[in-house]
């Protein structure tokens, strides 16, 4: 079976969809790029914020250990200080930045910034407030196996909010860290004494002891990122979907107005070809009504002449009188038979043929042999004429018309001649009877070819010869037309059969 | 009728429907000479008196023309359309003696200016009718331009 399914929106249809497809894939695709753009620059922002508070911060354990402990050292070997004095408020770097931070902090709370998390986290810390906590721990066990790894850098979530967390190894513990973080004995007493348990003790050389783990809250950032990409996302599709319509209405209207205008071309063309119609129409009933009203206008008035003769006793004329009664009924008989000829024309139309114009020309004039022979024309017929599609019997009619013609006006020619013969005008092929008689002035020869039109009223004939031709031209799709000179310069009729 | 002679020039392809106007007219006297041409053409040369007819002993100037429409080389129509048109023939009275009761040609006549338009009556007596009071009104009644 045969099922056929009718698409909904049709082959335009389908068209408009896959480009609106292609177009949100694309918007998709910009919009992930510019989120992405936007996060890693707010990011990295993020992440020289970080930097500075780490710089900082070491900037401040720097000034600690290497002005600080000197001079303290300096003053303890002076004795202004006891041996054994130990702060950690004025002797820890790690204390004191801790402290410093929880002090920067508030600071920025007050100047409506968030929190920066810092901790100096250890796996072994002195004060508890530096135990590291899961993650942390792990970080470090990281950064001491693989020691290529310099930084650690994620995005985390933690209730809801994100941030940008920073870990870096602390400084590789030295020999000079051993002085506090060494052996428990080895260290100040005012160390022992002030941090009894072993944190902090019993460190390595050559091991990272902390890293200094850090985030900093980015939700906000975050956040306008994604306003911003949404917003030049949408500002762009906008734009796009601006584009693109426009230039979809401008086909379309396009489109239309090709059709329109092809209609309106159509419309034009049919409307005149009916309108050439009604006016042959129009003609042919004129050319009817006119020419058969005539022969009844001669019966009657000359039957009523007759009526008021024999009333008279007036018997001169009656036989004149009578004989054009009579041929007045002839000739309206013949005007019937012609017309209903006339009319049959376009509608019986035999099936076209292939037909021999030599057999067809030779059969016509084998036909007219008597009136030839009576009149002495001498007939010649060119050679090889070419075969053509028609309507064989129809045709036969053209070339009897065409012959009957030339014969009937042949004049007083002393030599009467008629030529069927055949010409290429620009590729097409064009038949022709051609005589030495009467000729046409050039005026009449559209005229000659109308319905009943004679230019002589003496001749014989009703004057449909012509207008039969040309029917049966027109209805092959050919055309018939006269070449002549002028008055005694002869006629030449032409046609050419179309391929109808 | 002040005895000067009278001429028709009539127009008509149709030698049986001339020879019915003839008859009649010629019944009736009201004319002294009717003078005949078939087509337009020669129609437009006996009023301009050319060729064939430049002789105006023989072919004087008509006073009126029963001009038909349906005629061979040069339309009914177009000869009165010239004659009407031309600042000296415009004042012959031209009847448009025809067969046609067609609308449009009726319509054209008016415009071209025709003096009159009768249709050929069927009946002959009518036609006899008609022939004679044309005659008169036109060659005795009104006042003619030459």
């Amino acid at each position: 079976m045969n099922l056929q399914f009718k698409m909904p929106f049709g082959e335009t249809g389908r068209h408009f969809i896959r480009q609106a497809a292609l177009l949100l894939v694309s918007m998709v695709i910009v919009a992930v790029v510019l989120n992405y753009a936007i996060s890693a620059f707010f990011i990295k922002d993020a992440e020289e914020k970080i930097h500075n508070v780490l710089l900082s911060h070491r900037g401040l354990h720097q000034y600690i250990q290497k002005v600080m402990h000197p001079e303290f050292y300096k003053a303890r070997d002076q004795g202004d200080i006891a041996a054994n004095y130990y702060s950690p408020e004025i002797f820890s770097s790690s204390f004191i930045v801790r402290v410093d931070h929880g002090l920067y902090n508030k600071e920025r709370i007050k100047a409506g910034l968030p929190e920066i998390y810092y901790k100096m986290a250890s796996s072994n810390p002195r004060n508890p407030v530096n135990k590291a906590d899961e993650s942390e721990a792990s970080l470090i066990r990281m950064f001491n196996e693989d020691r290529k790894v310099k930084e650690y850098r994620s995005i985390v979530t933690i209730d809801g909010q994100k941030y940008l967390y920073y870990a870096i190894p602390f400084i590789e513990t030295n020999k000079g860290c051993l002085k506090c973080h060494g052996k428990r004995e080895d260290a100040p007493s005012g160390l022992q004494a002030l941090y009894p348990g072993e944190g902090g003790f019993n460190e390595k050389a050559g091991v990272f002891r902390a890293i200094e783990s850090i985030r900093m809250p980015i939700s906000q950032e975050i956040s306008t990122a994604f306003i911003l990409t949404c917003s030049v996302s949408v500002g762009l599709a906008a734009l796009l979907l601006l584009f693109f319509f426009n230039t979809r209405l401008k086909s379309l209207v396009k489109a239309k107005t090709a059709t329109l205008e092809k209609e309106v071309d159509e419309r034009k063309k049919r409307e005149a070809d009916l309108e050439i119609k009604n006016a042959e129409l129009e003609r042919f009933t004129y050319t009817v009504s006119h020419d058969l009203k005539s022969p009844i206008i001669t019966i009657k008035g000359f039957t009523g002449s007759l009526e008021k003769d024999l009333a008279n006793g007036n018997y001169g004329r009656m036989s004149g009188d009578l004989k054009r009664v009579s041929d007045a009924a002839d000739k309206m008989d013949d005007l019937l038979r012609d017309l209903l000829e006339l009319s049959t024309i376009g509608r019986i139309i035999h099936s076209p043929e292939s037909v021999d114009m030599n057999q067809l020309v030779h059969d016509v004039l084998a036909q007219l042999s008597g009136p030839l022979k009576n009149n002495a024309i001498n007939v010649t017929v060119q050679s090889d004429l070419p075969t053509v599609i028609c309507d064989r019997q129809r045709m036969v009619e053209v070339v009897q018309n065409l012959v009957e013609n030339a014969i009937r006006y042949r004049g007083d020619q002393f030599d009467p001649q008629i030529h069927f013969g055949v010409r290429l005008d620009e590729d097409t092929q064009v038949f022709f009877v051609e005589d030495n008689g009467i000729g046409i002035d050039e005026k009449y020869h559209h005229v000659i070819f109308g319905l009943f039109n004679k230019l002589d009223t003496k001749r014989d004939g009703t004057g449909i010869g012509l207008a039969l031709v040309k029917r049966i031209i027109e209805v092959h799709g050919g055309k018939v037309w006269v070449e002549s000179e002028g008055v005694d310069k002869g006629s030449r009729f032409c046609f050419t059969v179309g391929q109808k | 009728m002040n005895g000067e002679p009278l001429t028709i020039l009539l127009v008509e392809d149709n030698p049986d429907h001339a020879e019915l106007v003839m008859r009649n007219m010629e019944d009736f006297q009201v004319a002294n000479t009717i003078n005949l041409v078939e087509d337009g053409e020669a129609a437009l040369d006996y009023l301009h008196g050319r060729g064939a007819y430049a002789d105006r002993k023989q072919f004087p100037m008509p006073h009126l023309m029963l001009l038909d429409l349906r005629l061979p080389k040069v339309d009914g129509l177009e000869v009165l359309k010239q004659v009407k048109s031309d600042a000296y023939l415009r004042a012959l009275p031209v009847i448009i003696l025809t067969t046609s009761d067609a609308e449009r040609d009726l319509a054209m006549s008016h415009e071209f200016h025709a003096n009159s338009y009768v249709t050929k009556p069927v009946n002959f007596d009518e036609f006899s009718k008609l022939l004679k009071d044309l005659g008169f009104y036109w060659l005795a009644w009104n006042k003619k331009p030459w």
